[in-house]
């Protein structure tokens, strides 16, 4: 089962924000940062992006142009509080289903009971590991990841098993944070990040080490072009992405064809 | 949320406290294995026997992580 360990080999190390760390630690600490801030991570996302999170995800479901007619069938990792989740099946046909699944149990949690009733027989939480999915091969027509993957300590392994789920057909979409392109921006950008942030989750959240590791981590994640490459080098064809609000964000794509 | 589901047409049992969509069942494979799994709805757990795994579900919510699971014998 070597590929499918859910865990690194002894002295394997990853990036935890700027701290180099041991693989199997970063799982760890990553699920402390969002126990911690579980509850109130939808409202941190609205501040810390003064609403325009929502634009990015809603380009993320312009993107997916789910059938109107064909019944649609979403996986979306890392999708705890089922914001993403929520969003395609109300674009999507009215058979659709999606299932939401997180590592991080309290993010489900959220999602679960947030879950609006027209929705409740065709979402299914399940807890678990991205780079080990538990799921047949070939059965899912989307796959959608949205400010998950930097958190996923083998990124190569999530996309191998992205690739796998999907349906041939089946498309790949990841939003993500990405790298600013624009003078001044960037150091504007820069500041916001690494002096305001951390300090706001400190006021809503309680605590400002998990958004500290949040903006590090950000800064830790491949160049969009890199993550191409690595989208690419997992099977994918038809790879592109598009860069949003000055590159802050991208959203990448790729087909299982 | 605890109301039942009252849409008459569905004979498949509308999701209850713990209970697990059968929908979800089909798709679900042990995340080492990939294979089938047995769902013991007693226990609520989902067994793999390949990787002598038992995952359990709380609150409707199967837990597929191995370190989270009970090792059978």
């Amino acid at each position: 089962m070597s590929a499918q360990a859910p865990h690194g080999q002894a002295g394997e190390e990853t990036h935890f924000g700027f701290s180099t760390v041991a693989l199997q630690e970063k799982q760890r600490l990553v699920d402390d940062v969002f126990h911690k801030v579980a509850r109130r991570y939808d409202i941190m996302n609205d501040v810390m992006s003064a609403g325009v999170h929502r634009l990015w995800k809603e380009a993320l479901v312009t993107a997916l142009r789910p059938s109107q007619t064909r019944p649609l069938s979403l996986l979306d990792v890392a999708g705890g509080t089922g914001d993403i989740a929520f969003r395609v099946l109300d674009a999507a046909s009215a058979r659709s289903t999606a299932t939401v699944f997180d590592i991080n149990g309290d993010m489900l949690a959220v999602g679960r009971d947030r879950c609006p009733p027209r929705f409740k027989d065709r979402i299914d939480f399940v807890q678990g590991n991205a780079e080990s999915l538990p799921f047949e091969t070939a059965r899912f027509d989307a796959y959608t990841i949205a400010f998950g993957i930097r958190n996923v300590p083998r990124i190569d392994l999530a996309l191998k098993e992205a690739f796998r789920v999907l349906r041939r057909g089946g498309r790949l979409l990841v939003l993500e944070f990405s790298k600013v392109h624009i003078p001044g921006l960037d150091t504007l950008y820069d500041t916001y990040s690494f002096h305001v942030v951390p300090q706001m989750g400190r006021l809503i959240a309680g605590d400002a080490a998990p958004y500290q590791y949040l903006v590090e981590s950000i800064r830790q994640f491949p160049a969009p072009d890199d993550f191409a490459a690595m989208i690419s080098e997992a099977g994918f064809r038809r790879v592109d992405y598009t860069p949003m609000s000055g590159g802050i964000v991208a959203l990448h794509s790729g087909w299982k064809l | 949320m605890t109301q039942p589901d009252p849409s008459s047409h569905d004979h498949s049992a509308p999701e209850q406290a713990g209970r697990l969509d059968p929908k979800l069942l089909e798709i679900l494979v042990c995340p080492l294995t990939k294979s089938s799994l047995h769902y013991d709805r007693d226990k609520q757990e989902l067994v793999s026997q390949q990787a002598k795994l038992a995952y359990p579900i709380r609150d409707g919510i199967p837990i597929m992580l191995p370190d989270e699971a009970r090792r059978l014998d």
